[in-house]
């Protein structure tokens, strides 16, 4: 046959072979990239069911001497603690991610509408918490001190964690950029007040932001330990991160002072590794395990935005 | 008629916020005044004391723990009845996470927020709240209040707690001197046969460990952690510390002059059969890096170092779960860092200093309290076997135990009941060992380090970098121990060295 059939013609045969061999690649790539996601998790839980002296002595291995649920025996044998952190960190996370992302709503519109004067101004202000705050100490003293809510419930959900500058700025940016003004000024033409044109107008387009800060929010509020050291000291009140943060940062702060020979004591006294590990699943694995069934929501929620804008 | 609606909700919202933030001024987060319980409790009888009428008082007791107790509410029922009668007043007690103990604690005192006895130690940073006005001066308190205080703690130990004169924390009675030696695996002594009388300095060790070396290929002959290590000895061990951070006094010498612990020819002398151990492979690879005692405590190590005390075996074999033995090879030295290393304080904010000093002084001298206070309820909790041995009530156990509190935290541990496999006679044992020791001529003394603070953090970075490898072994010392003064010079060592002598001269003027 001569040149030119043999270029006209594409060889199939090889393209096909081509194509998956470049398909395998890729995905040989991503599952490979997905075992070194899951392999430290992998480990913590092995390590979580193994014998606390195998790993003393051979450090943390996925193929450990000996098997023990020792570690979940310890934490379960006193469950109160972890159950009532478990209530704190849902109530906290349900009541403070919603009620925060109201907020965040609420101050973000006003500051997307261009008739309102004042709105550069607070949006200045917004920014400028961002970038300033006045310290541990004065944040303290206000919270606990002047608002008097220092070791109380309110003490997990305002501080530091309802209401973001940085979580403003990101939904104010998306109504401007995606409610067009036109709808509003046509809403406000049909008589609507301002009130229902946010409920009933804005919010229902801004399913896709409302869904990402919210979930911000919720992560913010679930992993948040911080609060619960500096305002908490009724052990009712402690969040869960906190409960096994707490953990670590006795035995880290033991550890520096191991000069105080007392001190060195309590150390050996501490919970040991398997148990730190079988905190960490108990503390992670319910979110873990319920995400997937959320997953589907989420997403709805997010490309049913995408498709009316 | 929509839109005033919407203006007249947003402005109840914003009153009704304003009013409320105004409102609970009132209440600060910390305890109110009246006390949990029974104001009227104290009925018609008289308080102990015989002070005027004593108004009833809560006493907030702030102190490190590593979880609050389950039963602790009911601990504090019972102190508080007893209190009430004895003086009127009631505790409530919050222990707080070791891990956040730090925090915490500023914060309170940074706000001003009132509390009344908090722990204090030099670990935990007494003489920087001390120079931040945090504790109350208690010369005078403890004269007219620590009746107890007084007969149980030696005077001389009270004068180690003076900042400028002035008494700001009293020391918990327990032993108060620091012998170093060792901690050996007592199946492998018995194994061996190991003499330990034959070791009486460090060198004495190395047979031993090339015993062990030589025949067991798993076990460690020598474990080496947590800054505890030969270069130690002469770095913390033979020396008093003044305070920390380099200059020190060498504890075989009359003269208050303070010296480079690192140019010491001692230190050469450790440092070097330290990296002979090393080389020799009877020290563990990890021994800068490794953060707990694990393998001593699983038994796969023969030999460690640690700060003494009597029965700190018994004491370690139990926490440990793995039987050692202790080998004293140096005399107890009592320094101001020993006896600063636990105390009770007084907040400046109490409102009551007298009543809180009497709670204190009570806890070094009232058998019942304290002990009800460091174990529990009688019946509940520990069951007394005999008048000064208790063990865990029936059907509970170390773990299951629903109350517990550090004895060594409080008060005259000389007067706390003891566990069955505990030495009978250690108080006696304690007290002599105290009063055995070595007391430093410089006990009492301690370093302000605010002039030269740039140094010493300075300093810190390169004693970082290069004490613990040196303490070790894992350098040359020949070299390193050159390399390290050099960077310590620097630093501005020679500054801070002058400081701790000008300093230590006037406190000496002032004796």
């Amino acid at each position: 046959m001569d040149k030119s059939q043999a270029i006209s013609q594409p060889h199939r045969g090889s393209a096909r072979a081509k194509e998956r061999l470049y398909e395998l690649a890729v995905n040989l790539a991503f599952i490979l990239l997905c075992l070194v996601f899951l392999a430290p998790i992998i480990l913590i839980v092995i390590v979580s069911f193994s014998d606390e002296r195998s790993v003393v002595l051979n450090g943390y291995s996925y193929f450990p001497d000996k098997f023990s649920l020792e570690a979940y025996k310890f934490i379960l044998r006193e469950p109160d603690s972890m159950l009532k952190s478990y209530g704190v960190t849902i109530t906290t996370t349900i009541i403070g991610a919603l009620t925060g992302l109201l907020l965040t709503a609420l101050l973000a519109y006003p500051l997307s509408r261009r008739d309102f004067k004042a709105r550069n101004v607070v949006a200045f202000y917004v920014f400028f918490t961002m970038l300033f705050n006045g310290g541990l100490v004065p944040w303290y003293i206000f919270y606990a001190k002047y608002v008097g809510i220092g070791d109380t419930f309110f003490a997990l959900i305002v501080p530091n964690l309802l209401l973001t500058g940085f979580h403003v700025m990101i939904m104010r940016t998306f109504f401007v950029n995606t409610i067009p003004v036109s709808i509003l000024e046509s809403a406000e033409i049909d008589g609507a007040g301002e009130w229902r044109i946010f409920f009933q107008i804005v919010l229902p387009l801004s399913l896709p932001v409302l869904a990402t800060i919210g979930l911000f929010a919720t992560l913010g509020y679930w992993n948040d330990w911080f609060n619960s050291l500096i305002f908490i000291n009724k052990p009712d009140l402690f969040s869960l991160q906190y409960l096994m943060t707490k953990l670590l940062l006795n035995i880290q702060f033991l550890a520096m002072n191991t000069q105080n020979s007392n001190m060195m004591e309590l150390l050996a006294n501490m919970p040991k590794e398997t148990v730190r590990m079988a905190m960490a699943i108990i503390g992670a694995g319910p979110i873990v395990l319920a995400y997937p069934f959320f997953q589907r929501y989420l997403i709805q929620g997010l490309t049913i935005g995408a498709v009316k804008g | 008629m929509k839109k005033s609606m919407g203006f007249l909700s947003v402005a109840l919202l914003s009153m009704s916020m304003i009013l409320g933030a105004c409102g609970s001024n009132n209440n600060s987060d910390s305890s109110p005044s009246t006390p949990s319980g029974s104001a009227g409790a104290s009925s018609a009888e008289a308080p102990k004391s015989s002070e005027s009428e004593l108004k009833p008082y809560e006493i907030r007791v702030v102190y490190p723990a590593g979880a609050v107790p389950k039963d602790l509410a009911l601990v504090q029922d019972e102190m508080n009845k007893y209190l009430t009668e004895k003086i009127n007043a009631t505790v409530k007690l919050e222990p707080i996470d070791w891990g956040s103990w730090m925090d915490k604690t500023n914060l309170m005192i940074s706000s001003g927020e009132k509390f009344d006895i908090v722990v204090s130690s030099n670990t935990l940073g007494y003489s920087v709240n001390v120079a931040k006005g945090a504790y109350a001066p208690l010369n005078d308190l403890v004269e007219k209040y620590g009746a107890n205080i007084k007969a149980s703690v030696d005077a001389g130990f009270l004068e180690g707690t003076k900042v400028n004169g002035e008494m700001y924390g009293i020391p918990v009675n327990k032993e108060f001197a620091s012998s170093y030696g060792y901690l050996l695996n007592k199946s492998l002594v018995e194994k061996y046969n190991i003499d330990v009388s034959t070791i009486k300095q460090a060198a004495d060790l190395e047979p031993y460990l090339e015993l062990i070396k030589a025949n067991e290929p798993d076990i460690i002959p020598f474990f080496v952690g947590m800054q505890r290590s030969l270069g130690n000895f002469a770095s913390i061990g033979d020396i008093d510390q003044l305070g920390g951070s380099v200059g020190a006094l060498d504890r075989n010498s009359n003269e208050l002059k303070v010296i480079n612990q690192f140019e010491t020819p001692y230190y050469n002398e450790m440092a070097t059969l330290a990296h002979k151990w090393y080389k020799a492979g009877y020290i563990n690879k990890d021994a800068v890096t490794v953060t707990d005692f694990g393998q001593m405590q699983v038994g796969k190590a023969f030999a460690m170092q640690m700060e003494l005390k009597p029965g700190k075996d018994a004491e370690m074999s139990q926490a440990w779960g793995l039987d050692v033995v202790q080998v004293q090879v140096k005399e107890p030295y009592t320094t101001t860092g020993n006896i600063t290393g636990i105390m009770g304080s007084i907040s400046r904010t109490t409102e009551d200093p007298e009543r809180a000093m009497m709670f204190l002084d009570l806890l070094y001298g009232d058998k019942y309290l304290l002990n009800l206070f460091d174990f529990g309820v009688e019946g509940v909790h520990f069951v007394k076997k005999s008048d000064s041995v208790i063990d865990y009530a029936e059907g509970v156990s170390a773990e299951s135990i629903g109350y517990r509190n550090e004895p060594w935290m409080w008060g005259n541990q000389m007067i706390t009941y003891l566990f069955p496999n505990e030495d009978p006679n250690k108080w006696e044992n304690f007290k002599n060992f105290n009063a055995q020791a070595q007391k430093s001529i410089a006990l009492g003394f301690a370093f302000d380090v605010e002039p030269v603070k740039n140094e010493v953090a300075a300093v810190a970075n390169v004693l970082k970098q290069y004490q613990d490898v040196i303490d070790a072994g894992l350098v040359d010392p020949a070299q390193e121990i050159a390399k390290f003064n050099e960077a310590l010079k620097a630093a501005g060592v020679d500054k801070i060295v002058a400081e701790k002598q000008r300093q230590l001269d006037e406190w000496a003027s002032n004796q």
